[in-house]
Protein backbone atom coordinates (compact mmCIF):
# COMPACT_ATOMS: atom_id res chain seq x y z
CA UNK A 1 0.00 0.00 0.00
CA UNK A 2 1.59 3.09 -1.04
CA UNK A 3 1.34 6.62 0.95
CA UNK A 4 0.97 9.44 -0.08
CA UNK A 5 1.43 13.25 2.18
CA UNK A 6 0.72 16.24 0.87
CA UNK A 7 2.23 19.95 2.25
CA UNK A 8 1.67 22.77 1.19
CA UNK A 9 -0.26 25.95 2.84
CA UNK A 10 -3.73 25.95 3.88
CA UNK A 11 -4.51 27.52 -0.09
CA UNK A 12 -5.10 26.75 -3.21
CA UNK A 13 -2.54 28.34 -4.52
CA UNK A 14 0.12 25.82 -6.04
CA UNK A 15 -1.26 23.03 -4.29
CA UNK A 16 -4.92 22.41 -5.22
CA UNK A 17 -4.39 20.43 -8.40
CA UNK A 18 -3.08 17.65 -6.75
CA UNK A 19 -5.83 17.55 -4.55
CA UNK A 20 -7.80 17.56 -7.53
CA UNK A 21 -6.50 14.48 -8.84
CA UNK A 22 -6.42 13.04 -5.49
CA UNK A 23 -9.92 13.65 -5.57
CA UNK A 24 -10.45 12.37 -9.46
CA UNK A 25 -9.08 9.24 -7.98
CA UNK A 26 -10.68 8.74 -5.17
CA UNK A 27 -6.86 8.05 -3.48
CA UNK A 28 -6.66 8.58 0.46
CA UNK A 29 -3.92 10.99 1.29
CA UNK A 30 -2.59 13.06 4.05
CA UNK A 31 -3.67 16.92 3.46
CA UNK A 32 -1.02 18.63 5.48
CA UNK A 33 -1.57 22.51 5.38
CA UNK A 34 0.81 24.77 7.16
CA UNK A 35 -0.12 28.28 8.47
CA UNK A 36 2.27 31.21 7.63
CA UNK A 37 4.01 30.82 11.13
CA UNK A 38 3.92 26.97 11.69
CA UNK A 39 5.93 26.81 8.02
CA UNK A 40 9.03 28.96 9.27
CA UNK A 41 10.00 25.84 11.48
CA UNK A 42 9.32 23.11 8.45
CA UNK A 43 11.47 25.21 5.90
CA UNK A 44 14.26 23.15 6.13
CA UNK A 45 12.50 20.27 6.00
CA UNK A 46 11.65 20.14 2.60
CA UNK A 47 14.50 19.81 -0.25
CA UNK A 48 14.26 22.78 -1.45
CA UNK A 49 12.83 24.73 1.00
CA UNK A 50 10.00 25.48 -0.82
CA UNK A 51 6.42 24.09 -0.69
CA UNK A 52 3.99 22.41 -2.18
CA UNK A 53 6.20 19.15 -1.61
CA UNK A 54 4.84 15.00 -2.32
CA UNK A 55 5.82 12.53 0.52
CA UNK A 56 5.44 9.00 -1.50
CA UNK A 57 6.17 6.02 0.82
CA UNK A 58 8.51 8.20 2.40
CA UNK A 59 10.52 10.04 -0.08
CA UNK A 60 9.97 14.23 -0.33
CA UNK A 61 9.53 15.40 -4.13
CA UNK A 62 9.15 19.36 -4.60
CA UNK A 63 8.33 21.24 -7.69
CA UNK A 64 4.43 21.27 -8.11
CA UNK A 65 4.48 20.44 -11.88
CA UNK A 66 6.18 17.42 -11.02
CA UNK A 67 4.33 16.62 -8.09
CA UNK A 68 1.13 16.71 -10.06
CA UNK A 69 2.10 14.97 -13.46
CA UNK A 70 3.51 12.07 -10.78
CA UNK A 71 0.13 12.03 -9.36
CA UNK A 72 -1.16 11.85 -12.45
CA UNK A 73 0.43 8.96 -14.28
CA UNK A 74 -0.36 7.17 -10.72
CA UNK A 75 -3.83 6.91 -11.09
CA UNK A 76 -3.93 7.27 -15.03
CA UNK A 77 -4.96 11.14 -15.70
CA UNK A 78 -2.06 11.84 -17.53
CA UNK A 79 -2.72 10.28 -21.39
CA UNK A 80 -3.01 6.99 -22.46
CA UNK A 81 0.33 6.94 -24.14
CA UNK A 82 3.46 8.80 -24.39
CA UNK A 83 1.92 11.06 -27.67
CA UNK A 84 -1.30 11.70 -25.82
CA UNK A 85 1.04 12.69 -22.57
CA UNK A 86 2.87 14.69 -24.19
CA UNK A 87 0.06 16.53 -25.41
CA UNK A 88 -1.06 16.76 -22.26
CA UNK A 89 2.04 18.64 -20.55
CA UNK A 90 1.55 20.89 -23.85
CA UNK A 91 -1.04 22.08 -22.68
CA UNK A 92 -0.29 22.10 -19.25
CA UNK A 93 2.89 24.52 -20.13
CA UNK A 94 0.39 26.63 -22.05
CA UNK A 95 -1.68 27.33 -18.86
CA UNK A 96 1.81 28.09 -17.13
CA UNK A 97 2.78 30.80 -19.95
CA UNK A 98 -0.80 32.36 -19.14
CA UNK A 99 -0.62 32.26 -15.40
CA UNK A 100 3.17 33.15 -15.19
CA UNK A 101 1.99 36.64 -16.98
CA UNK A 102 -0.47 36.96 -14.13
CA UNK A 103 1.20 36.21 -11.09
CA UNK A 104 3.36 39.24 -10.99
CA UNK A 105 -0.09 41.54 -11.06
CA UNK A 106 -0.86 39.86 -7.95
CA UNK A 107 2.25 40.28 -6.47
CA UNK A 108 1.64 44.04 -6.76
CA UNK A 109 1.60 45.92 -3.85
CA UNK A 110 0.31 49.48 -5.11
CA UNK A 111 -3.94 49.09 -5.81
CA UNK A 112 -3.44 51.75 -8.39
CA UNK A 113 -0.69 50.24 -10.15
CA UNK A 114 -2.51 46.92 -9.80
CA UNK A 115 -5.44 47.74 -10.93
CA UNK A 116 -3.99 49.75 -14.64
CA UNK A 117 -2.06 46.45 -15.20
CA UNK A 118 -4.63 44.18 -14.64
CA UNK A 119 -6.72 46.08 -16.93
CA UNK A 120 -3.54 45.65 -19.60
CA UNK A 121 -3.57 41.84 -18.91
CA UNK A 122 -7.25 41.53 -19.43
CA UNK A 123 -7.01 43.64 -22.91
CA UNK A 124 -4.10 43.05 -24.03
CA UNK A 125 -2.58 39.51 -22.91
CA UNK A 126 -4.83 36.98 -21.81
CA UNK A 127 -6.85 37.01 -25.15
CA UNK A 128 -4.06 35.14 -26.91
CA UNK A 129 -3.83 32.96 -24.09
CA UNK A 130 -7.19 31.76 -24.03
CA UNK A 131 -7.28 31.67 -27.83
CA UNK A 132 -4.09 29.23 -27.71
CA UNK A 133 -5.73 27.35 -25.06
CA UNK A 134 -9.09 26.47 -27.16
CA UNK A 135 -6.52 25.98 -30.20
CA UNK A 136 -5.37 23.27 -28.72
CA UNK A 137 -8.28 21.78 -27.42
CA UNK A 138 -9.52 21.88 -30.67
CA UNK A 139 -6.66 19.95 -32.10
CA UNK A 140 -6.01 17.18 -29.81
CA UNK A 141 -9.16 17.05 -28.15
CA UNK A 142 -10.75 14.52 -30.37
CA UNK A 143 -13.75 16.59 -30.87
CA UNK A 144 -15.07 16.32 -27.01
CA UNK A 145 -14.71 18.36 -24.48
CA UNK A 146 -11.40 17.80 -22.72
CA UNK A 147 -8.66 19.15 -23.46
CA UNK A 148 -6.62 15.01 -24.84
CA UNK A 149 -8.02 12.62 -26.35
CA UNK A 150 -11.87 12.55 -24.96
CA UNK A 151 -10.60 11.60 -21.61
CA UNK A 152 -10.42 13.79 -18.34
CA UNK A 153 -6.68 14.60 -18.01
CA UNK A 154 -4.88 16.59 -15.39
CA UNK A 155 -4.71 19.34 -17.88
CA UNK A 156 -8.20 19.68 -17.63
CA UNK A 157 -8.28 19.99 -13.77
CA UNK A 158 -5.49 22.47 -14.17
CA UNK A 159 -6.86 24.62 -16.24
CA UNK A 160 -10.52 24.21 -14.11
CA UNK A 161 -8.16 25.40 -10.96
CA UNK A 162 -6.04 28.18 -13.11
CA UNK A 163 -9.36 29.83 -14.94
CA UNK A 164 -11.08 30.16 -11.05
CA UNK A 165 -8.56 33.14 -10.68
CA UNK A 166 -9.16 34.77 -13.77
CA UNK A 167 -12.88 34.56 -13.22
CA UNK A 168 -12.16 36.68 -9.99
CA UNK A 169 -11.03 39.37 -12.25
CA UNK A 170 -13.77 39.18 -14.55
CA UNK A 171 -16.59 36.96 -14.18
CA UNK A 172 -17.52 36.89 -18.14
CA UNK A 173 -14.44 36.47 -19.34
CA UNK A 174 -15.58 32.85 -20.71
CA UNK A 175 -18.52 33.65 -22.65
CA UNK A 176 -16.06 34.69 -25.50
CA UNK A 177 -14.48 31.12 -25.30
CA UNK A 178 -17.18 28.53 -25.54
CA UNK A 179 -15.15 25.45 -25.47
CA UNK A 180 -13.43 26.27 -22.31
CA UNK A 181 -16.38 27.19 -20.87
CA UNK A 182 -17.81 23.60 -21.77
CA UNK A 183 -14.44 22.11 -20.50
CA UNK A 184 -15.07 23.30 -17.08
CA UNK A 185 -18.78 22.58 -16.78
CA UNK A 186 -17.53 18.99 -17.79
CA UNK A 187 -15.03 18.92 -15.27
CA UNK A 188 -17.49 20.02 -12.40
CA UNK A 189 -19.97 17.45 -13.74
CA UNK A 190 -17.40 14.26 -12.92
CA UNK A 191 -18.97 13.07 -9.02
CA UNK A 192 -16.13 13.22 -7.58
CA UNK A 193 -14.70 15.61 -8.42
CA UNK A 194 -18.11 17.52 -8.04
CA UNK A 195 -18.11 16.41 -4.46
CA UNK A 196 -14.74 17.48 -3.68
CA UNK A 197 -15.62 20.81 -4.52
CA UNK A 198 -18.69 21.16 -2.81
CA UNK A 199 -16.72 19.86 0.63
CA UNK A 200 -13.28 21.61 -0.10
CA UNK A 201 -12.35 24.63 2.32
CA UNK A 202 -13.15 27.98 1.25
CA UNK A 203 -9.88 29.84 1.17
CA UNK A 204 -8.64 33.40 -0.02
CA UNK A 205 -6.47 32.20 -3.30
CA UNK B 1 -6.06 10.41 -37.58
CA UNK B 2 -5.06 12.14 -33.80
CA UNK B 3 -2.66 9.24 -32.85
CA UNK B 4 1.02 7.45 -33.96
CA UNK B 5 1.98 4.46 -34.46
CA UNK B 6 4.69 3.61 -32.29
CA UNK B 7 5.26 0.37 -32.82
CA UNK B 8 6.20 1.35 -36.14
CA UNK B 9 9.40 3.68 -36.55
CA UNK B 10 7.59 7.13 -36.26
CA UNK B 11 9.37 10.10 -38.28
CA UNK B 12 10.40 12.81 -36.57
CA UNK B 13 11.01 16.59 -37.41
CA UNK B 14 11.85 19.67 -34.58
CA UNK B 15 11.31 23.09 -35.66
CA UNK B 16 13.46 25.92 -34.20
CA UNK B 17 15.97 28.51 -34.17
CA UNK B 18 19.38 28.03 -35.28
CA UNK B 19 20.78 27.93 -31.85
CA UNK B 20 20.13 26.03 -28.76
CA UNK B 21 18.18 27.93 -26.74
CA UNK B 22 15.31 25.79 -25.08
CA UNK B 23 15.49 23.36 -28.20
CA UNK B 24 19.31 21.73 -27.75
CA UNK B 25 17.62 19.27 -25.13
CA UNK B 26 15.67 17.56 -27.32
CA UNK B 27 18.97 17.39 -30.07
CA UNK B 28 20.70 15.99 -27.40
CA UNK B 29 18.36 13.37 -26.70
CA UNK B 30 17.94 12.89 -30.37
CA UNK B 31 22.02 12.01 -30.19
CA UNK B 32 21.98 10.34 -27.04
CA UNK B 33 19.42 7.51 -28.93
CA UNK B 34 21.03 7.49 -31.75
CA UNK B 35 17.77 8.55 -33.64
CA UNK B 36 17.50 10.15 -37.09
CA UNK B 37 15.40 13.03 -37.05
CA UNK B 38 14.47 16.29 -39.36
CA UNK B 39 16.69 19.55 -37.66
CA UNK B 40 14.81 22.18 -39.39
CA UNK B 41 16.51 25.39 -38.55
CA UNK B 42 15.04 28.91 -39.17
CA UNK B 43 17.18 32.13 -38.70
CA UNK B 44 15.34 34.93 -36.98
CA UNK B 45 14.54 36.52 -40.34
CA UNK B 46 13.31 33.26 -41.91
CA UNK B 47 11.07 32.30 -39.02
CA UNK B 48 8.12 35.24 -38.98
CA UNK B 49 6.84 32.91 -42.83
CA UNK B 50 6.49 30.12 -40.82
CA UNK B 51 4.87 31.44 -37.75
CA UNK B 52 1.41 30.62 -38.24
CA UNK B 53 1.58 27.08 -39.50
CA UNK B 54 2.64 26.43 -35.61
CA UNK B 55 -0.09 25.39 -33.09
CA UNK B 56 0.98 28.65 -30.35
CA UNK B 57 2.78 30.84 -32.89
CA UNK B 58 6.15 29.40 -31.43
CA UNK B 59 9.00 26.66 -31.54
CA UNK B 60 10.30 24.65 -30.88
CA UNK B 61 7.94 22.54 -32.69
CA UNK B 62 7.89 18.60 -32.49
CA UNK B 63 6.46 16.92 -35.71
CA UNK B 64 5.91 13.17 -35.31
CA UNK B 65 3.61 11.20 -37.88
CA UNK B 66 2.80 14.38 -38.96
CA UNK B 67 1.35 15.70 -35.62
CA UNK B 68 2.52 19.21 -34.25
CA UNK B 69 3.55 18.97 -30.63
CA UNK B 70 4.47 23.00 -29.30
CA UNK B 71 6.07 23.02 -26.19
CA UNK B 72 9.93 22.42 -25.33
CA UNK B 73 9.54 20.46 -22.14
CA UNK B 74 7.13 18.46 -23.10
CA UNK B 75 8.77 17.96 -26.38
CA UNK B 76 11.87 16.88 -24.97
CA UNK B 77 9.64 14.80 -22.11
CA UNK B 78 8.47 12.80 -24.76
CA UNK B 79 11.25 12.23 -26.64
CA UNK B 80 13.29 11.08 -23.81
CA UNK B 81 10.12 8.58 -22.71
CA UNK B 82 10.63 7.34 -25.79
CA UNK B 83 14.12 6.52 -25.86
CA UNK B 84 14.40 5.38 -21.92
CA UNK B 85 16.10 8.90 -20.93
CA UNK B 86 13.13 9.90 -18.59
CA UNK B 87 13.51 7.49 -15.60
CA UNK B 88 12.66 4.23 -15.29
CA UNK B 89 9.21 4.15 -13.44
CA UNK B 90 6.48 7.18 -12.88
CA UNK B 91 8.37 8.40 -9.01
CA UNK B 92 12.38 8.42 -11.11
CA UNK B 93 10.85 10.44 -13.77
CA UNK B 94 8.60 12.39 -10.90
CA UNK B 95 12.55 13.36 -9.77
CA UNK B 96 13.64 13.89 -13.07
CA UNK B 97 11.13 16.21 -13.78
CA UNK B 98 11.82 18.18 -10.55
CA UNK B 99 15.24 18.79 -11.17
CA UNK B 100 14.17 20.28 -14.69
CA UNK B 101 11.62 22.65 -12.83
CA UNK B 102 14.30 23.64 -10.93
CA UNK B 103 16.49 24.05 -14.08
CA UNK B 104 14.06 25.88 -15.85
CA UNK B 105 13.54 27.95 -12.67
CA UNK B 106 17.18 29.38 -13.12
CA UNK B 107 16.36 29.80 -17.14
CA UNK B 108 13.74 32.22 -16.06
CA UNK B 109 15.74 34.10 -13.84
CA UNK B 110 18.08 34.49 -15.85
CA UNK B 111 15.74 35.77 -19.23
CA UNK B 112 15.26 39.44 -18.18
CA UNK B 113 19.10 39.91 -17.76
CA UNK B 114 19.84 38.73 -21.33
CA UNK B 115 16.58 39.74 -23.09
CA UNK B 116 15.47 43.05 -21.91
CA UNK B 117 15.67 46.44 -23.94
CA UNK B 118 17.93 48.91 -21.56
CA UNK B 119 21.92 47.76 -21.28
CA UNK B 120 22.49 49.77 -18.64
CA UNK B 121 19.47 47.38 -16.66
CA UNK B 122 20.37 44.38 -18.15
CA UNK B 123 23.91 44.62 -16.49
CA UNK B 124 21.93 45.16 -12.93
CA UNK B 125 19.97 42.36 -13.57
CA UNK B 126 23.39 40.40 -14.82
CA UNK B 127 25.52 41.01 -11.77
CA UNK B 128 22.20 40.13 -9.30
CA UNK B 129 21.74 36.82 -11.07
CA UNK B 130 25.28 35.66 -11.06
CA UNK B 131 25.88 37.23 -7.68
CA UNK B 132 22.45 35.83 -5.49
CA UNK B 133 20.12 34.07 -7.71
CA UNK B 134 22.10 31.56 -9.32
CA UNK B 135 24.22 30.10 -6.57
CA UNK B 136 21.30 29.75 -4.68
CA UNK B 137 19.50 27.50 -7.56
CA UNK B 138 22.53 25.58 -8.13
CA UNK B 139 22.70 24.95 -4.74
CA UNK B 140 19.31 23.63 -5.11
CA UNK B 141 20.36 21.49 -7.91
CA UNK B 142 23.45 19.64 -6.03
CA UNK B 143 20.59 18.96 -3.34
CA UNK B 144 18.92 17.02 -6.04
CA UNK B 145 21.42 15.62 -7.26
CA UNK B 146 22.72 14.42 -3.96
CA UNK B 147 19.09 13.39 -2.45
CA UNK B 148 18.21 11.15 -5.69
CA UNK B 149 21.95 10.19 -7.58
CA UNK B 150 22.04 7.44 -5.34
CA UNK B 151 25.60 8.35 -5.07
CA UNK B 152 26.47 8.90 -8.57
CA UNK B 153 27.21 11.65 -10.87
CA UNK B 154 23.94 12.01 -12.91
CA UNK B 155 20.54 13.68 -11.44
CA UNK B 156 18.75 10.75 -10.73
CA UNK B 157 18.99 6.82 -10.28
CA UNK B 158 22.82 6.53 -11.41
CA UNK B 159 21.56 7.06 -15.15
CA UNK B 160 21.92 9.56 -17.60
CA UNK B 161 18.26 11.13 -18.29
CA UNK B 162 17.19 14.09 -20.04
CA UNK B 163 17.82 16.13 -16.84
CA UNK B 164 21.44 15.92 -17.28
CA UNK B 165 21.44 16.47 -21.01
CA UNK B 166 19.24 19.80 -20.15
CA UNK B 167 21.61 20.84 -17.29
CA UNK B 168 24.49 20.54 -19.54
CA UNK B 169 22.95 22.96 -22.21
CA UNK B 170 21.50 25.77 -20.23
CA UNK B 171 25.02 25.93 -18.02
CA UNK B 172 27.11 25.90 -21.61
CA UNK B 173 25.59 29.43 -22.19
CA UNK B 174 25.75 30.98 -18.71
CA UNK B 175 29.47 29.20 -18.60
CA UNK B 176 29.76 31.23 -21.53
CA UNK B 177 28.83 35.07 -19.80
CA UNK B 178 30.46 33.83 -16.36
CA UNK B 179 33.25 31.12 -16.75
CA UNK B 180 33.66 30.81 -13.18
CA UNK B 181 30.03 30.42 -12.15
CA UNK B 182 30.61 26.28 -11.44
CA UNK B 183 33.25 26.77 -9.26
CA UNK B 184 31.67 26.21 -5.96
CA UNK B 185 29.93 23.33 -7.16
CA UNK B 186 31.96 20.65 -8.01
CA UNK B 187 29.16 17.93 -8.14
CA UNK B 188 27.59 19.88 -10.90
CA UNK B 189 31.01 20.21 -12.69
CA UNK B 190 31.24 16.99 -12.70
CA UNK B 191 28.12 15.67 -13.52
CA UNK B 192 28.82 18.24 -16.98
CA UNK B 193 31.56 16.21 -17.28
CA UNK B 194 29.95 13.19 -17.11
CA UNK B 195 27.63 13.82 -20.01
CA UNK B 196 30.29 15.17 -21.95
CA UNK B 197 32.55 11.62 -21.90
CA UNK B 198 29.10 10.15 -23.19
CA UNK B 199 29.85 8.47 -26.45
CA UNK B 200 27.56 9.90 -28.43
CA UNK B 201 27.43 12.77 -26.75
CA UNK B 202 30.76 13.53 -27.00
CA UNK B 203 30.42 12.77 -31.10
CA UNK B 204 27.69 15.38 -31.17
CA UNK B 205 29.21 17.99 -29.29
CA UNK B 206 32.40 17.51 -31.11
CA UNK B 207 30.45 18.28 -34.29
CA UNK B 208 27.75 21.11 -33.51
CA UNK B 209 28.09 24.66 -34.45
CA UNK B 210 29.15 26.79 -32.06
CA UNK B 211 26.58 29.40 -30.80
CA UNK B 212 26.06 31.89 -28.48
CA UNK B 213 22.72 31.06 -26.95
Amino acid sequence: MSTYKLYYFNVRGRGEVARLIFAAADQKYEDIRYEREEWVSHKSEMPLGQMPVLEYNGVKLPQSAAINRFLANQFHLAGKDNFDQAKVDAVVDTINDMISKYRPIRMEQDEAKQKELTKTFLADELPKHLQNLEGLGKLYGSGGSFFVGNNLTWADLYFYDIAQHILELDENIFNNYPWLKENRQQVEKQPKIAEYLKNRPKTSH
Amino acid sequence: KNSIQTTLMPSYKLSYFNGRGVGEVSRLIFAAAGQKYEDVRYEVDQWPAYKAEMPLGQMPVLEVDGIKLPQSAAIARFLAKQFHLAGKDNFEQAKVDAVVDTIYDTYKAWAPSRFGEDPVKKEALSKKFFGEELPKQLQNLETLGKLYGNGGHFFVGNQLTWADLFFHTITETLLGINADCLNNFPWLKQNRAEVEKQPKIAEYLKNRSKTEL
